[in-house]
Order: C-alpha cells, then sequence, then structure tokens
C-alpha cells in the first residue's frame, strides 16, 4: 500500500494539492477584480464621469502593505530557519500592520466622505467604494487567515518541515498586497 | 467569495488507509458524505428533483401558449393567488414561470446536476485516484449548492413571486421592484442563491482541476486520458474563469438595489417619480454578464460532449475518431467562449465596429463545433454499433447538437440578428444545441454508468422506449420553434392575440404543447426504470459494457478509496477497440504493451521495450 | 370530481403499465432469456428506427417547409430587409444541406454499422488528411457567409443620409410615444426629470426647437425615403421591433440609440399583398420589460410620400395643444429641481 501510493505521487505533479488549490482561488480574485476593473474602463468611457481626487490616505496604505509583506516574509523566513519566536513576532507584527491597513482604507473613505464624494452618486465614487471595500474584505480574510498560522506558531506547529501552511498564508498575502498595488495604480492612471 | 478560508484535509493521510473500509454512521455515509461517488449521487438526485420542477414549470407556461383559452382553475390548489379569476395564469406569473424554468434548467440541472454528478462520480475514477484532492471541499460544494437550492425553491412560493425579469435578470427591470412585482424580494433571494451557488461551483472546480492535475494514477499522461476527464477539466477551468465575473456583475446590482448606487441605472422615470440615479449603464451589465453567460452554454454542453465521446467509442467497438482533435476543439471552444459573449447584444446599441469583430469572432466557433459532429460521426462509420440506452442517447445528442448547431449561423450573423434576436428562433436554437443535448448527455451518462454507480443494471427495453419517444418528442417540441421564429414571434410573451401580425400559428402552438406534455410524461418512464432498478435491476456484471476505462476494474460497488488494492497502472490511451491483431475486441487502459505483442502498433512496440512492468 | 376520476385513472393506468412491465420481467427470467439474443434484435429495431426516423423527418421538415411557406414568412417592406431576406436564404440553403446530409450519413452508418456477430469494427483512429478538409471547408463556407453578413451590417448600421425623416420613438411601461420635429426639422431637448402627467416624454418645451414638435397618436412614416428613428426608454429597456421592416433596436434608459431605414411598401400596397385590407404594421417590444410586455403595441402608417406630407402639415404641436403647459411650469420648475437637490442630499447623509 506505502508502495502504491509512492508510485502514485511519483507520476504526478509535484504540487501540494492545497497550495494548488490556493493557487485556483487567487485566479477566480484575479478574475473578479479583473471584472470590477473593466467594467470601470468601461464605464468612464462611456457617459457622466465625475473627477475627483483619491484620498491621500491611499499612498499611506499602499505603503503600508509593502511593509505588511516583507513582515510575512520575514516570517516565513524565520520558520524556515526554524526561529520560533521570531516567527510569532513578524507574524504578529503582520498583522498588526495588515489591521491598520484596513483602519487606513476605512480613513480613505472618510477623506472621501468629506471631499464629497460618496458611496451613492456618481458611478466614479462608488467604483472607488466598490474596488477598494471587495479588497478590504479579501484583506480581512487573509487576517484570519494569518491568525489561525499565529496561533498555530503559538502551539510550535510551526517550523521547517512544517511550512506548508505560512507558505499558503504568505502566498495569499503576497497575492492581496499585490492586488492592491494594481488597484492603487489602476486608480491613478485611470482618473 | 465569500469562501476563503477552506480548511483541506489532508489527503495524503487519509488515502493511506483506504483498504480498511470506513464505518461511518448513516449521517457520515449518506449526507455529509465526503465520498466523491456519494456526492456525485447527490449531486444527481437534487439534478434530477431540479428537472422535474423546471420541467413542470414549462408544462404550465406551455399550457398558456398552447390553449391560451383553457380554463386553468385546477391548478388553483398549486398556484393560489397567481391564477386569476377568470381561471387565467397571471401575466406577471408567466414571466416569473419562463424566468425560473430558465434558471433552474440552466444552473440547477445542467450545470450542477450535469457538471456535478459527472465530474465529482468519474475524475477520480477515471483517473485512478482514491477520492477528490479534498473531500470536505467536495462535500462543502454540495452543501452550498443545497443552500442554494433551498433559497431558490423559497422563492418560489414567496407571496411577491420569484424573480421574473427573466433568466438573464437584465437591470432596470431586475432592480426595480416597481417595474414588476418579482424585483422585490424574489430577487433579492435569487441573487443570494446565486451567491451560494458560484461557490459551490468554485468550490468543485478548483477541486475538479486539482484532482486531475495532481492525483492521476502511473501511467495516466495526459495524452491518455479519457475525453471525459478533458472535458471535466476544460469545463472546470472555463467556471473558474467567468463565474467570479458573474460575482461582479450581481455585486454591482445588488449596491444598485439594496444601497442606491447609480451602476446600471440611469436617467429613469418609473411609477410617477424621476429616480435620482444619473451616470450608469444598463448595457455594463450585459456586458458583464455575458461574460460569464456564454461560457456557461460551454460549461453546459461541453460535459455532455466528453460524455458521449466515451459511449460512442465504446458501443461502435471503435476507437473515438480523432482524440486528438477532439481535445483541441474542446479547447478552442472553450478559448473562444470568452471573446463571442456581444453577440447575445447586436441590438443594444452597441459600436457596429464591435459588432462586425463579434460576428467573425462567433462564427469562427461554428468550426469547432462542427470537427466535433464530423468526428463523432466518423467514429460511427465501418464500427460494430451495439444500442445500448447510452448509445441511442449519444447519437441523439450528436443529432441535436448539429441541428441546433447550424441555426446558430443565422443568430451569429449580426445583420440576421437584427430580425431574429430575441424570437422564437432563438428558442428553438438554444433548447436544441445546449438543452436537449446536454440533457440528452447527462441522460445518456446515466444508463451508462448506472452499473458503476448503483451496482445494478436499469432495464434496457424501457429504456430504449424512453428514447424514442424522448428524441421524437424534443423535435416535435423545439423544431416547429423555428417556424414561429421566421415568423417573427417575440419570446416571453404571455399571449399574441394582441397583434394583427402574431395571430396565426394558433394550431402549431398547440401543437408543440401538447407534444412537450407528452416528452415530459415519458420522462416519468426514466424516473420509474432508475429508482426501481435501484432495488430490483438486474445486478451488473464488473465491466458491463466491455469497457477500456479504469472506472470497470473497480469492485462491482466500490468501496471507500475506489481500488480494494493497488491503484492501477494505465499502459496506453482508452480507445484500444478492436484493434487488428487482437483476440478481444478490447484492450483495457491496464494492459501493458508488452502482453499484447500481438496487436502492438510500431511505435507502441518501442514503448513496450521501455515498460517495466 | 373529474378531476378525482382523472387522477384516479391515472394512478391506475401507471400501475397497470409497471404490471405489465413486472410480468414481462418474470417471463423472461423464466425463458431463461440470453442477453446476446435479446441484444441482436432489439439491435436491429432500434438501428431501422434511425431509418425511419430520418425519412420521417426529412419529409415532415421539407413538407411543412414547402405547404406552409407563406405563413411562416413575413413579406419584407424595407430596403435592407430585401438584403438581409436574401441572405437568410442564403444561409438557410448552406444550412439546410449541412444539415440534411449530416444527419442522412449519421442515421445511415447508425443503421448500416448495426452490431452483427462475427463482425469487427474497424480500428481508426485518425486521418490527418480528412480531418483537416472538414476544418478547412466549414471555414471557407463561414468566411463566406462572414463575408456577406460583415457587407449588410455595416450598410445597415452606416450614418443615417441627411435628407432622413427623424423620428424620435420612447417606450415606457407598456406603451410607445414618438415625437416629430415640426417645421424646423429639429428635436428639441428632453429630461427624465421634466417627465410629469402632462409632458409625458420630458421635453424641454421652453426650448426654441421644442416649440413646433408634435406628438401624434400614429406613427407616420413616408414610402421611399429614409427615416430615422431616434430611440430611447423611459423606465426599463424595451425594443423596437418591426418584423415587417426587418428592424429591431433596444431601447435604453439613459443611452439613446437609433436605426435608420427606408420603408418600401406603403400600408395599402401591404394590404394588397397579403390579401388583408386591414393589415397594419406592428410595432411591438422585444425585450421582457414587465407584465404588460405581451401588449406592447404601436402601430405604424406607411404613407405615400405626397400623402405623408399632407399628414406632417395637419398636426398641430404639442404646445398649441397644450397651450397652459408652459404658463404653469414657470414657477413649478424650481421648486422641482430644489426638492430633488434635498432628496439627494437626504440619501448622501443616510449612508
Amino acid at each position: 500500500m506505502e508502495m502504491a501510493m509512492n508510485k502514485t505521487k511519483e507520476s504526478s505533479f509535484r504540487m501540494h494539492p492545497q497550495k494548488f488549490a490556493m493557487w485556483l482561488f487567487i485566479v477566480t480574485v484575479v478574475m473578479l477584480f479583473a471584472a470590477l476593473t473593466s467594467a470601470y474602463v468601461v464605464k468612464q468611457s462611456s457617459g457622466v464621469w465625475l473627477d475627483f481626487d483619491l484620498p491621500f490616505m491611499f499612498d499611506i496604505t499602499t505603503g503600508i502593505v509593502i511593509v505588511s509583506s516583507v513582515f510575512m516574509h520575514m516570517a516565513y523566513l524565520s520558520a524556515k530557519r526554524n526561529e520560533v519566536s521570531k516567527i510569532r513576532i513578524y507574524l504578529l507584527l503582520t498583522v498588526l500592520t495588515g489591521i491598520s491597513f484596513l483602519v487606513g482604507q476605512l480613513i480613505a473613505w472618510q477623506e472621501l466622505v468629506q471631499e464629497g464624494v460618496f458611496f451613492v452618486g456618481n458611478p466614479a465614487g462608488s467604483f472607488v467604494y466598490v474596488l477598494s471595500g471587495v479588497h478590504g474584505f479579501h484583506l480581512l480574510s487573509g487576517v484570519v487567515f494569518l491568525l489561525i498560522v499565529a496561533v498555530a506558531a503559538f502551539k510550535y506547529k510551526v517550523h521547517s518541515t512544517s511550512l506548508v501552511r505560512i507558505e499558503m498564508c504568505a502566498t495569499y498575502w503576497h497575492f492581496l498586497g499585490g492586488l492592491w498595488l494594481y488597484l492603487y495604480l489602476f486608480l491613478t492612471l485611470n482618473h | 467569495m465569500a469562501v476563503t478560508e477552506v480548511q483541506l484535509d489532508e489527503h495524503v493521510e487519509h488515502a493511506a488507509h483506504d483498504d480498511h473500509e470506513h464505518h461511518g454512521n448513516f449521517v457520515t455515509n449518506y449526507i455529509f458524505s465526503q465520498d466523491h461517488k456519494v456526492i456525485g449521487k447527490q449531486f444527481l438526485i437534487a439534478g434530477i428533483f431540479w428537472a422535474i420542477i423546471g420541467g413542470g414549470l414549462s408544462i404550465i407556461f406551455r399550457l398558456q401558449l398552447g390553449f391560451p383559452d383553457m380554463n386553468l382553475e385546477w391548478l388553483r390548489p398549486l398556484l393560489g393567488g397567481w391564477i386569476t379569476e377568470s381561471g387565467k395564469i397571471d401575466t406577471e406569473f408567466y414571466l416569473a414561470l419562463v424566468t425560473m424554468h430558465g434558471t433552474i434548467m440552466v444552473f440547477f440541472v445542467l450545470t450542477a446536476g450535469l457538471s456535478g454528478t459527472f465530474s465529482n462520480f468519474l475524475i477520480p475514477l477515471q483517473i485512478g485516484a482514491r477520492d477528490m484532492a479534498s473531500g470536505f471541499m467536495n462535500m462543502l460544494s454540495f452543501w452550498f449548492f443545497m443552500l442554494s437550492s433551498v433559497i431558490m425553491f423559497i422563492s418560489l412560493f414567496i407571496s411577491t413571486g420569484p424573480a421574473a425579469g427573466g433568466w438573464t435578470i437584465y437591470p432596470p427591470l431586475s432592480a426595480l421592484p416597481q417595474a414588476i412585482s418579482g424585483s422585490g424580494l424574489g430577487m433579492t433571494l435569487w441573487l443570494v442563491s446565486m451567491v451560494f451557488f458560484i461557490a459551490s461551483q468554485l468550490l468543485g472546480g478548483i477541486n475538479y482541476i486539482s484532482t486531475i492535475i495532481n492525483l492521476r494514477t502511473k501511467g495516466m499522461s495526459f495524452t491518455k486520458m479519457p475525453l471525459t476527464i478533458w472535458a471535466f477539466f476544460l469545463t472546470a477551468i472555463l467556471g473558474l474563469l467567468s463565474f467570479p465575473v458573474l460575482v461582479a456583475a450581481a455585486l454591482l446590482l445588488v449596491f444598485d438595489r439594496s444601497f442606491g448606487t447609480s451602476f446600471y441605472l440611469s436617467d429613469i422615470f418609473i411609477g410617477g417619480e424621476a429616480l435620482p440615479n444619473s451616470g450608469g449603464s444598463p448595457i455594463l451589465f450585459q456586458h458583464l454578464f455575458w461574460f460569464l453567460g456564454h461560457p456557461e452554454v460551454y460549461i453546459i454542453i461541453m460535459p455532455a460532449l466528453g460524455i458521449t465521446s466515451e459511449i460512442i467509442s465504446t458501443n461502435s467497438r471503435k476507437p473515438i475518431f480523432g482524440y486528438r482533435a477532439m481535445i483541441g476543439s474542446l479547447m478552442g471552444i472553450g478559448i473562444l467562449s470568452f471573446v463571442v459573449w456581444a453577440h447575445h447584444m447586436f441590438v443594444t446599441g452597441m459600436s457596429p465596429f464591435l459588432g462586425s469583430i463579434f460576428m467573425i469572432l462567433t462564427l469562427i466557433i461554428a468550426v469547432p463545433s462542427a470537427i466535433k459532429s464530423f468526428n463523432y460521426i466518423t467514429t460511427l462509420w465501418q464500427g460494430n454499433i451495439r444500442f445500448t440506452s447510452a448509445m441511442l442517447f449519444s447519437i441523439g445528442l450528436v443529432s441535436l447538437f448539429i441541428s441546433g448547431g447550424v441555426t446558430g449561423i443565422f443568430l451569429g450573423n449580426s445583420a440576421l440578428d437584427i430580425f431574429l434576436h430575441d424570437t422564437y428562433f432563438v428558442v428553438a436554437h438554444f433548447h436544441l444545441v445546449m438543452g436537449s443535448s446536454a440533457f440528452f448527455g447527462m441522460v445518456a451518462g446515466i444508463y451508462h454508468w448506472y452499473p458503476k454507480m448503483f451496482g445494478r443494471m436499469m432495464d434496457e427495453k424501457l429504456g430504449y422506449i424512453h428514447f424514442w419517444l424522448t428524441f421524437i418528442g424534443v423535435y416535435l417540441v423545439f423544431f416547429p420553434l423555428h417556424y414561429i421564429g421566421i415568423a417573427g414571434f417575440p419570446r416571453r410573451y404571455y399571449s399574441f392575440t394582441n397583434f394583427d401580425a402574431f395571430s396565426d400559428f394558433a394550431d402549431l402552438n398547440m401543437f408543440v404543447s401538447v407534444a412537450a406534455i407528452c416528452t415530459f410524461g415519458a420522462q416519468f418512464i426514466f424516473l420509474f426504470n432508475f429508482f426501481y432498478s435501484m432495488y430490483r435491476g438486474k445486478k451488473a456484471s464488473l465491466n458491463p459494457w466491455d469497457s477500456n476505462t479504469l472506472e470497470w476494474t473497480t469492485p462491482r460497488e466500490p468501496g471507500h478509496g475506489n481500488w480494494p488494492g493497488e491503484i492501477p497502472t494505465v499502459y496506453r490511451w482508452p480507445y484500444d477497440y478492436s484493434k487488428p491483431g487482437s483476440e478481444s475486441d478490447f484492450i483495457p487502459q491496464t494492459v501493458p504493451y508488452t502482453n499484447t505483442p500481438e496487436s502492438n502498433l510500431p511505435h507502441e512496440a518501442e514503448e513496450a521495450k521501455n515498460e517495466k512492468v | 370530481m373529474l378531476n378525482f376520476v382523472i387522477l384516479v385513472s391515472v394512478i391506475l393506468i401507471g400501475a397497470i403499465l409497471v404490471t405489465i412491465f413486472r410480468a414481462h420481467t418474470l417471463v423472461q427470467v423464466v425463458r431463461g432469456n440470453k442477453d446476446g439474443e435479446s441484444l441482436g434484435k432489439s439491435n436491429k429495431v432500434n438501428a431501422a428506427l434511425f431509418l425511419v426516423f430520418l425519412i420521417g423527418g426529412i419529409v415532415l421538415f421539407f413538407g411543412y417547409s414547402y405547404t406552409q411557406f407563406d405563413r411562416y414568412t413575413v413579406p419584407v417592406a424595407s430596403e435592407h430587409g430585401e438584403v438581409t431576406f436574401k441572405l437568410f436564404w442564403i444561409t438557410t440553403a448552406v444550412t439546410t444541406a449541412a444539415f440534411i446530409l449530416t444527419h442522412i450519413v449519421l442515421f445511415w452508418f447508425a443503421y448500416r454499422y448495426q452490431h452483427k456477430a462475427g463482425n469487427t469494427a474497424k480500428f481508426y483512429p485518425h486521418n490527418d488528411k480528412l480531418e483537416l478538409i472538414w476544418t478547412v471547408v466549414p471555414a471557407i463556407v463561414l468566411a463566406l457567409l462572414i463575408f456577406d453578413g460583415f457587407r449588410a451590417w455595416v450598410k445597415i448600421t452606416d450614418q443615417a443620409p441627411d435628407n432622413a425623416e427623424v423620428i424620435e420613438i420612447m417606450g415606457y411601461q407598456y406603451a410607445w410615444a414618438s415625437r416629430y420635429p415640426g417645421a424646423d426639422g429639429k428635436l428639441g431637448p428632453y429630461d427624465y426629470k421634466l417627465i410629469d402627467f402632462e409632458n409625458q416624454m420630458g421635453v424641454d418645451f421652453t426650448n426654441q426647437f421644442s416649440k413646433d414638435d408634435f406628438i401624434p397618436r400614429e406613427i407616420h412614416i413616408p414610402k421611399g425615403k429614409p427615416v430615422l428613428f431616434k430611440i430611447r426608454a423611459r423606465d426599463v429597456i424595451h425594443s423596437v421591433y418591426v418584423p415587417h421592416f426587418r428592424l429591431q433596436m433596444n431601447a435604453v434608459p439613459g443611452m439613446p440609440t437609433q436605426f435608420w431605414f427606408v420603408p418600401t411598401k406603403s400600408t395599402a400596397d401591404m394590404a394588397e399583398e397579403t390579401g388583408n385590407p386591414d393589415f397594419t404594421y406592428e410595432l411591438v417590444c422585444n425585450k421582457i420589460c414587465g407584465k404588460g410586455h405581451f401588449a406592447m403595441r404601436a402601430t405604424i402608417v406607411v404613407d405615400e410620400p405626397a400623402e405623408y406630407e399632407k399628414w406632417k402639415a395637419s398636426q398641430k404641436s404639442w404646445l398649441s395643444k397644450n397651450p397652459e403647459y408652459l404658463s404653469s411650469l414657470q414657477p413649478a420648475s424650481p421648486v422641482v429641481t430644489e426638492a430633488a437637490k434635498e432628496e439627494i442630499e437626504e440619501a448622501q447623509a443616510s449612508l
């Protein structure tokens, strides 16, 4: 039986099935945002379009998201090197930066409201809320994932021979960071 | 998209102790089962349930169309207030009926019922895997579908009625309860239900793809995979890429409906007041919707085409003609399906230049479809054909696919579409090419794999009767609709009595309705056969159709883990039927080339030298 | 009572059928029927039935198509309609040929190559040449059809000629309204916020171009002259569909569309051609729009050009028919916009 399993494993593709599933999930998220951003482009090219400044806060949150990705990577490296206490610290730092990103987005929304750009109104404004909101929702799920990994780290379950979880978490987190960079650039350029 | 955190169970550990049976309790074995075979059957039963509901709805509106003067008072116990005082169907409820018929058939029967059943059931069995990559995700996929089903079912019974703006839910009609009462709570439930449905599809699709890529048995290279698996694989990819777009479309619609944003709404005066929305575009929704919607019709038909390839080859006792061309055309259809969506929108006032681009792309997609049909026909040539019930339905599928396919050439031509758009011609077209074909594929699959699902055979004689009644019935229902369409009759009309131009064809409409009722009735023969054979059918042999694929190497009723011992190794493609030199007219995939020196082709003899058995 | 009888008889018939089926199965078991034999016999029957189906189907198809031709063909009454009508029948000829030939081959093969004991199927996995042929041939045929369709489409959707009669058509639940530019040949602007009980189309009658616009009860168009429909909708999507003109264009709220064409047959001509003295052109809605969708209709009258000019001259402008409208508007209009503004602000505040 063991032999059979080994044989089966030998013959197939070498990616861990869970990680592979994670990548497929990322594909669906990419498609979701591809749809939303192309809707934005289509709408912008046809019709009444409101011009306004993007909140300054978006520049700051973009910075935060980059720092957060760096922390995530440090956590991953420490896991590889089996530095248990460092894993915990970096993971917590990632969570903290993640949460501050979300808070930052909320502040950005407030900035928009003060500017007179509301969720209900011209689609130009609504799109900014929707894009950042849907991204924020995914980021929130990323934070939950991070917390799960962090709890595992406190139970000594994350180390160099058990990397799958933290690898998946890192992949997702970097993806979400990259996604925000894309959205930020997209909004800045198509304005 | 709501589901981000899905904890995968550890597949590898899980599979390592497969040969001792799992003795769970009833709940874990039959309800919250993680076994792909049980989940496949659950999808099948749910699909059959929805097919009866969806078919039943169509019978009700066919009564209205065929017998506009009939007193339908006797439906009052069922429909209650939707029957007016004069014994007629309420005009708004009529629209709800067509909407729900479309939604149920497209999503719940032909997507979940067909793809869900056979992808789940066949993928691990045909590629030689113990189970899906993640049994838990698979179970979740079914239960999200179930939740979505329950919500959609409830929406049929609310007082304002279910969604009634057409299954394509174009705003503003679907966004404004003032415009049609079904756009109130009914539409909300529709959207909620679809969110769960999409979650279910994505979970399923992720699972199918990762199973096919990661868990093939030794020797099962991509070029040795049965065409069923290729079809399921490409279908899952299409779903993964297109369903998120529907999420985006629905999300913006939800915001428009519930929060007052203006993505799709602009310049509307309704119910005596001007709405504040401005700057939106209803056409934007149509673009997003059809970006899913068009691949969706291929999500429906491709599994059926895969199933048919397998059945036609087995029962002609011949290899499928042009195995690579079959894969290539599936891929071609899959890729092209993403760049043709705007042919649903030729008359929305979109730029004529875009119209011509989409016309050209649309007609290109006819080429791979034609290749598939020709290849099926050539597979029959010089075969030794056994007409099992499954084979009959597969030949029926080819016929329907051609009949419905050729009318696509009219509709894809934007100049002709100006006249034919949204007429009964369209109804005839897609009911043949996508509705009936996919349905035939599903039924063929059930007849063919029933012995593996339930360990017993279905009654063949009843199968023949079921086929001939259904085949003739389907043609009698949908073929006349072409004439009605060419006469310019618009679809989704409650009755045609208000127009001089549409005063004719009452006789043909009545004929279609009678045919529809008979065809629907004939399906009960199938239902009887299905449930009766489950308990009283003849016990199946291990390989009743003398087929080559891996699922027939499992025990009569495969247990958890599918194969009691080692998973068999694959040495050859699945279509070695009637190979010259071979004693038997089929050589299963598990037979090495070294064992069949008498029938090996030159390049296979080469391969035999490198085989380690 | 009748219902009950029907119910009981359906149940009884079902029960009888099930009994027959069971008896039949038992007889087979007793006889010790061998699978192979029964396959042989029913195989023959099924194979033969495919031939019967083929012949029956072809007879029905051609029979009905030929004898009922006049019933299902809508007479064409526009210039571009003639083009698409021809294109339609060319496409029909090509596709019917493909449809019939493939079906003859499909069912003939099914019959001819049915299972026979001792026969072996031919191992024939592929033939690249054959596959290339049936990739290229459909591609060429399709390319030709596309080419024709493309030319027709480009012409139909081209800019309307300058001398076209401009008529505005507006769809709303569940009727059509039309507006003519009047003597100045220009339609005045409109705004959906101006719509009220009197001013159903939301025309801005303070504008000078609107002063002579008229809104008739029936749409008239001249025979032989280009006509441009400017199409819009007030509430949900509708679709302007006139089968005789081969004309269809969606009416979308917030996004005006248009369609131009040249009618070639007057209403009187059509009455003669169809032998129906009461013939009228009907403009129908062809996009699901609500419970009255199936009854959303307007009539179009195609006049000889001279008659048309006469009819047009006889129409009174909307303002002259509703003289008190403008005076009632002056004080009211700012209030309306004020209220709208407040509403928007409220909505924003509530968020």
